[in-house]
């Protein structure tokens, strides 16, 4: 069983790498914020594998703000492009 | 006997739970635009925890952590929710910004 | 300072309310420790705390949801998330990537507060829509499929939700 657990988590980090790769290419800020969503699904899976199969139970708190973290991140984000875009709207131009 | 076919079925869950976030992360790239792949990723993502969930319940260490582990995926189910809801406001009030200089 | 109680909640409904709330911290705190009998005295004092200021800030209104109603839709929700996975899926499999996106405004009745919130958020996790603003009455949605019969879904979905809050 820890076998499997273990190559599900290593299915689930490199599906995280790979999902970075769509945050490096872009090409909208929205496209790159969807990373947080993607940490608070697939990271919050594999730091749930890894606490059973690591026997390491710490890490479902790590899970637990993980997700809880997500959330607050995507709200400053959209707090911060909804100013420049109003800006932007009113003819101001703001360096992002 | 009912052992091994717990084992089968956490390993089936597990496994699915893996393909779900595959396709969340296939969406990611086979999408042509930010809303869709919000679609795709919001949808794909939190079923594949849930089946990972659901197939790590029978290996926790009491009830009490089955209820946590349960709870952390309810929490991820609605921060899921609102995160795509809020990036998907905003994507749709920068285009209409967009169209606005656009037409100016 | 007590909160802000409307007139029309009795008084058995305030003390129905309040064991509800403490039933229900007192399950969450036992699940956050995961059932460590060293952190039990601790939420025995915390509890009480936690229900005082939720009540302060959300102060009982009549009656809460239906309990049958609300297991039902749970039911329902589960099924329907499984059922937008599996959708999500079919259409990236296929090699002819069949989706039409496209937006949506939608009219709902439901009245302001939790059960309009209730609707957008679940709507956003159901097959094919996606709730993008959210204004008086007005549900703007994206759908991945506009030609799938998105507002008959929609309506099912509030009609579920309605009879979750008794007027």
């Amino acid at each position: 069983m820890t076998l499997l657990m273990d190559t599900v988590a290593v299915v689930l980090l490199l599906l995280l790498v790979v999902g970075l790769l769509r945050i490096w290419l872009g090409p909208e800020p929205a496209d790159r914020m969807l990373a947080s969503q993607l940490f608070a699904s697939t990271g919050v899976a594999l730091l749930l594998v890894l606490a059973e199969s690591q026997a390491q139970p710490a890490l479902r708190d790590v899970a637990l703000v993980l997700a809880l973290l997500a959330v607050l991140s995507t709200v400053a984000f959209v707090t911060r492009v909804m100013q420049v875009a109003r800006a932007d709207s009113r003819g101001e131009r703001r360096d992002v | 006997m009912s052992d091994s076919l717990i084992m089968l079925l956490q390993a089936l869950l597990l496994v699915i739970g893996c393909l779900f976030f595959l396709v969340g992360t296939l969406g990611l790239f086979r999408l042509p635009d930010t809303l869709t792949r919000i679609h795709a990723l919001t949808k794909a993502d939190n079923l594949g925890l849930g089946f990972v969930v659901l197939g790590l319940l029978p290996s926790v260490p009491g009830p009490a952590t089955a209820a946590k582990i349960l709870l952390i995926w309810l929490i991820a189910l609605a921060a899921s929710a609102t995160a795509a809801h809020l990036v998907a406001r905003t994507v749709r009030a920068t285009d209409a910004s967009r169209d606005r200089e656009e037409r100016a | 300072m007590n909160g802000p109680v409307p007139g029309k909640v009795s008084v058995l409904q305030c003390f129905a309310s309040a064991v509800v709330r403490t039933v229900v911290l007192l399950v969450l705190w036992w699940a956050l420790t995961e059932g460590d009998a060293d952190a039990v005295a601790f939420g025995l004092w915390v509890v009480p705390l936690i229900v005082v200021l939720w009540w302060r800030l959300f102060p009982p209104e009549g009656r809460g949801p239906r309990v049958l109603a609300t297991l039902a839709f749970g039911g329902y929700f589960l099924c329907g998330s499984v059922a937008a996975g599996l959708d999500v899926a079919r259409r990236l499999l296929s090699p002819r990537l069949p989706i039409s996106p496209g937006y949506l405004t939608y009219t709902t009745s439901l009245p302001a507060g939790s059960p309009r919130w209730l609707l957008a958020n679940t709507l956003s996790l159901l097959p094919g829509t996606l709730s993008v603003t959210l204004r008086g009455p007005q549900l703007e949605l994206h759908c991945l499929d506009t030609t799938a019969p998105v507002s008959a879904a929609v309506g099912h979905v509030e009609m579920r939700i309605a009879r979750m809050f008794p007027r």
